[in-house]
């Protein structure tokens, strides 16, 4: 009888135990760790949010990109979600969306319509109903290091295909390397592939390939196989450093930024660092156009994808969605203001402290008028697997055009 | 009667917690795997029956990098038996023979065991770079040419290198390992039988050969195994040198298995990858085993 006195008592007290742990906030869990460039903006917005709702706790804990994504699939698979979190759109939060799992925010964008334009959520609309905060939006960017374009005789990024090979040539001619492309990250390739592809068929042709928009035949297509090879063609003429297929993203960026290339295609995220790393001087610019009966100026790879959703099973979803809009447009603001990204929401703060290079992209997206968000963020992961493996090959030339369609045309199912 | 049931009661009863943590630890998830592996599974949602589709796919090329990265294991295992173990074993008949300084140079052979994975990945990364110290060492000595593009030994651009210049760590890292276990059989094999053969004036070569290696069969079969079992299971080295879970020329079993786990999100196939990995491993185990004792 004693023993069984003891142990009730124990149960009892680890049940007390858990109970003392629970706590009545919202929790929430994001990718913004203390080394990621987006940090402080969580914070900061954060700390806006605790001031203006004394009441409600946030606890929230940020976990590295790739562990990330393990985690919050094992939380939705074990029903075992934080009430907010973060989310890339298009398919990552498709598959949330359609297992049930994320409450939908229809209701609680009417009271922010007025800040948030509808296009911004397109990426996060599932049957016609929002699911998602959009925070920034970045693009893909042609970063130009000017001082190295000024010694072959360029004081502009040239603005067409021909002006653009014409100042490879005479760099390569100077012995300079035109552009860094880190092999060993296969989404820097694709941030060059895109453009090339993009720029070659149009973003409307892209755009449908991505989303599975026609039948996934779209794949088969000669004007894409045509970009891929003109793309193996400029590895071939030495544009790019041949050390590179060695090098991951941290190491190419790192050249750009000590002056080894002139240019750096990459997500618009970087000008935050180049302005305060340099190089000294630094202009950005979209990639040109390369066929100009298909593409135009204005026609990007990017959009809103970083963004936050609330859990299903979220305490007060309804209130927590409300708050999870707010917090949204707050990260949202501090982030631009930092050169993290551009807006998705109205800029209704002063901005004219914004670094000039992230000035640049907002005209360049201001200007634009189709977006093509990143291949491997719009493609379901297991056909973005398929694709990523194909981009590789491209870069290190085990496979052309015509064999870059073809597996892609037979590989996704 | 009565006492027998009551000691297989006892007996059962102190077995559980070992029984618990067995099944809990390992057959669940081992079961778990086999069955997920019949399944289209995202890891959460429906699972959708797909029979033996997954493993189908396994071995269709177009599909999946699994059937080379099986190759790629094989040739790491066969580097491991035939370069890594050799090496080790000259090294523990060496230092067998109680040369001098014997302790330190044990300890410095033994000391690569003792450095994490990771450090050793980034340590080979700056040595294999493309303006490291393998490159640097051949524009020395005149085999890379002025002008030259460097040789890219950390690249997956289908020459196969990585795969030699990811082998080149994991030799350097075990090489101690196995040394310390063969070491310990060496040390084990009685000294009147070494005394017995000098008197019949056989060399130290002799000795190890007919006397010392044969004495050490049970832990050079250890050590085989682990090698084998070790080379299919090899990820972590892997992982650190190839910097992309998408890594083709150095592609082993377990980073096909991450791919589809954690980037493409197909656990079902990534639960055959496992399951064949499992088998692959047992299959070796028991084969090496087996040969072993018909030599015997």
């Amino acid at each position: 009888m004693k023993k069984f006195l003891a142990m009730l008592l124990a149960i009892v007290a680890v049940l007390g135990l858990s109970a003392c742990g629970k706590d009545d906030g919202l929790t929430m869990w994001c990718i913004a760790t203390k080394s990621d460039s987006n940090r402080h903006s969580y914070e900061a917005a954060i700390a806006d949010m605790e001031k203006k709702y004394p009441d409600t706790k946030l606890n929230w804990e940020a976990i590295e990109n790739e562990t990330y994504k393990q985690k919050i699939k094992a939380a939705v698979a074990g029903d075992n979600m934080p009430d907010i979190f973060f989310t890339w759109s298009c398919a990552f939060l498709g598959d949330f969306v359609e297992a049930g799992k994320v409450y939908c925010l229809d209701e609680a964008y009417k009271e922010f319509a007025d800040k948030l334009p509808e296009k911004m959520c397109k990426n996060t609309t599932y049957g016609g109903k929002k699911y998602g905060v959009p925070l920034t939006m970045n693009i893909v960017g042609l970063f130009a290091n000017m001082d190295i374009l000024a010694e072959v005789g360029y004081t502009e990024v040239p603005d067409t295909y021909e002006k653009l090979i014409e100042c490879c040539n005479a760099l390569v001619a100077a012995n300079k390397i035109p552009f860094g492309c880190a092999g060993k990250e296969t989404w820097c390739v694709t941030e060059y592939l895109e453009s090339i592809i993009e720029k070659s068929i149009g973003a409307k042709a892209l755009d449908d390939i991505f989303m599975g928009k026609t039948t996934k035949a779209s794949w088969d297509n000669a004007d894409v196989a045509k970009a891929v090879d003109l793309f193996q063609t400029m590895i071939d003429n030495k544009y790019f450093d041949p050390d590179g297929v060695s090098l991951g993203n941290d190491a190419v960026k790192q050249n750009f930024i000590d002056g080894k290339y002139a240019f750096y295609m990459n997500g618009t995220w970087n000008c935050a660092d180049f302005s305060k790393k340099g190089p000294k001087n630094v202009k950005v610019a979209e990639f040109p156009v390369i066929d100009a009966t298909k593409s135009k100026l204005g026609q990007l790879i990017g959009g809103p994808s970083d963004t936050l959703a609330v859990a299903k099973s979220a305490k007060d979803a309804a209130n927590t969605a409300k708050y999870t809009f707010e917090l949204g447009q707050l990260i949202c603001k501090y982030g631009y203001l930092d050169g993290c990204g551009l807006p998705a929401w109205t800029v209704d703060y002063d901005a004219s402290k914004v670094n000039a290079l992230t000035q640049s992209v907002a005209k360049i997206v201001t200007d634009s008028d189709y977006m093509v968000l990143f291949g491997d963020t719009a493609m379901p992961s297991d056909e973005a697997g398929k694709y990523l493996d194909q981009v590789a090959k491209v870069y290190t030339k085990q496979v052309d055009g015509a064999g870059f369609i073809k597996a892609l045309k037979e590989g996704i199912r | 009667m009565k006492s027998k049931k009551y000691d297989g009661l006892t007996i059962f009863l102190f077995l559980l917690p070992a029984i618990i943590l067995f099944v809990g630890i390992l057959v669940a998830p081992l079961i778990s795997s086999f069955v997920n592996s019949f399944f289209e599974y995202k890891g959460f949602g429906a699972k959708t029956p797909v029979q033996f589709d997954n493993y189908r796919r396994l071995f269709d090329t177009n599909e999946t990098w699994f059937k080379p990265s099986v190759v790629h294991a094989l040739i790491l295992a066969g580097l491991s038996v035939f370069v890594q173990l050799p090496l080790s074993l000259g090294l523990a008949l060496l230092l067998g023979r109680g040369i001098k300084g014997e302790r330190f140079f044990l300890s410095v052979n033994f000391l690569p065991v003792l450095i994490s994975t990771v450090v050793i990945g980034q340590l080979w990364l700056k040595v294999f770079d493309s303006n490291g110290m393998v490159n640097a060492l051949l524009r020395m000595v005149g085999y890379l040419k002025e002008g030259e593009d460097n040789i890219q030994w950390l690249a997956d651009n289908g020459s196969g290198i990585l795969l030699y210049s990811c082998f080149v760590p994991m030799l350097w890292q075990y090489v101690g390992y196995h040394m310390l276990l063969m070491y310990a059989g060496v040390k084990s094999v009685p000294t009147e039988l070494r005394e017995a053969a000098k008197i019949d004036g056989a060399t130290d070569w002799q000795v190890d050969w007919h006397v010392v290696i044969p004495s050490m069969k049970q832990i050079i079969k250890v050590s085989v195994i682990f090698a084998v079992t070790g080379s299919l299971k090899s990820y972590d080295l892997i992982r650190i040198m190839a910097m992309d879970l998408k890594v083709k020329d150095a592609a082993v079993p377990s980073t096909v298995l991450m791919d589809f786990m954690s980037l493409r999100q197909e656990y079902g196939v990534a639960s055959a990858v496992s399951v064949m990995l499992i088998l692959l491993c047992f299959f070796f185990a028991i084969t090496i085993g087996a040969v072993f004792k018909e030599r015997d």
